[in-house]
């Protein structure tokens, strides 16, 4: 690598452009030649975060792109995601600057996962692959170039997580339930990108238990802890993780549907037991809807708990992700082939 | 003992323009954030009038300790306005229509308290 190159990813990291590890330099032309990728002009407007005065031009996310390292084929990809970065549902400037410290979780699902050559299997929820780890970097850049006001907001994450650098996470291209992307409307054949504002994996063990019920107890109970972000305003969900070995139990018993009405059901707490530990306000506001003795789900809706089948084989994990509660809606996008 | 930094006086923007230079030629790096225009929203940052204006944005205990606040304050003989004006949601920006009102207040506007 030229001296001048080294130099200029010293410069990028030094001003700002940066999401705290080294870049590729956006120079002009792999700028163009990601533009061309993804079928957008420099110039074309690709979003606008009305609340910050912020217009988004397409030739920021192809430099985002190629400063994340990745590769051109990835375009089509990018462009749907992109697209669901600056959807006003996603709130990507609360994502970057609440306490809650949250990351972009990016589910791609569907045939592109084998032909980008996503990791589906081993470490799937951080896999050390350049699919992975660059589609996720790029979404975490998005957030941090596009929803801070151009430098003038700063990220209040009392934590955080490491997702904050790259999170993503590939489906398996043969499911049990059916894509993941099935779950928003999408058809079982497309190829999809799917986001969420998110804190980081919690892992479930059952290495014992000898049934579906077993396995869905313990995932259950993983949503339930005391410390669970969700159990006063609810407005975030969770997404379940399922790998083969836990499928193979719950697949006998339920059926995705009855699965997410089986956690439902059952992964409650008494809400006296939550008061009086301070999860919820004493005097609470309308919006919780607390309703003291009665068990409490921390789900106010079905519709906010999912489902992803990825992880390898020969070992008994399942993981349970809390979305993050400041950001209600998952937004889904099919991968459209790129028109020349 | 460590020294505290004032987070607003060691913000740094991030640059808007950088260049590439090798021994022929310079080009332009493609700056991938995009800027605020018009210019972000003035606010005076001194209060025409000694009055307070409290707003709850409805995180934890945000209510509870303005409530608080309000006592304090008029203890202390300053004027607090009764109402406690409440942003919708916390997790998102103000209401246009919120942030208008609040801009033609003359007093201090006091928002964002929570624990």
């Amino acid at each position: 690598m030229a001296y001048e190159t080294l130099q200029d990813i010293e410069n990028c990291m030094d001003n700002g452009w940066s999401d705290g590890l080294p870049v590729i330099p956006p120079y002009g032309s792999l700028v163009e030649e990601m533009l061309s990728a993804i079928g957008w002009k420099a110039g074309d407007v690709i979003g606008e975060i009305a609340d910050q005065n912020i217009i988004v031009r397409a030739e920021k996310a192809a430099a985002t792109a190629v400063m994340a390292g990745c590769k051109i084929e990835y375009g089509p990809l990018l462009r749907s995601l992109s697209q669901a970065l600056l959807d006003p549902r996603f709130n990507i400037g609360g994502v970057e600057v609440t306490t809650g410290g949250a990351a972009v979780l990016v589910i791609v699902s569907g045939p592109i996962v084998e032909q980008l050559g996503f990791e589906h299997r081993a470490n799937a929820l951080g896999a050390n692959n350049r699919a992975n780890a660059t589609v996720g970097r790029f979404a975490q850049m998005m957030r941090h170039f596009c929803g801070s006001g151009g430098g003038v907001l700063t990220p209040h994450g009392t934590v955080g997580h490491p997702g904050r650098l790259s999170f993503c996470i590939a489906e398996h291209p043969s499911t049990e339930w059916g894509p993941y992307h099935t779950q928003y409307g999408l058809p079982a054949s497309a190829s999809a990108v799917s986001i969420m504002s998110a804190e980081g994996p919690n892992s479930c063990n059952n290495h014992y238990g000898e049934t579906g019920v077993s396995i869905l107890d313990t995932i259950g109970d993983c949503m339930n802890h005391y410390g669970q972000t969700a159990w006063y305003y609810r407005s975030g969900g969770f997404v379940v993780v399922i790998p083969p070995d836990h499928m193979a139990l719950v697949k006998e018993q339920f059926s995705r549907e009855q699965a997410a009405d089986y956690i439902y059901a059952n992964a409650r707490r008494q809400t006296d037991d939550l008061i009086k530990a301070g999860r919820i306000a004493k005097d609470p506001i309308p919006y919780a809807e607390v309703e003291e003795h009665s068990l409490r789900s921390p789900l106010k809706s079905l519709d906010q708990l999912s489902f992803i089948e990825c992880g390898d084989e020969g070992g008994r994990f399942s993981a349970v992700i809390p979305r993050w509660v400041g950001s209600q809606q998952v937004v889904c996008m099919a991968i459209e082939e790129v028109k020349k | 003992m460590t020294e505290k930094t004032n987070t607003l006086d060691a913000l740094k923007l991030p640059i808007a323009q950088l260049i590439s230079c090798g021994d022929i030629s310079c080009e332009l790096l493609v700056d991938p954030i995009p800027r605020p225009a018009p210019e972000p929203i003035k606010v005076r940052l001194k209060p025409k009038q000694s009055r307070v204006v409290l707003v709850d944005h409805q995180k934890p205990n945000s209510m509870a300790i303005l409530k608080l606040t309000q006592t304090i304050l008029r203890k202390r003989g300053v004027e607090v306005n009764d109402e406690i004006l409440v942003k919708d949601d916390a997790s998102r920006p103000m209401t246009a229509a919120m942030l208008n009102l609040l801009s033609q207040e003359g007093g201090l506007v006091l928002c964002g308290i929570s624990d």
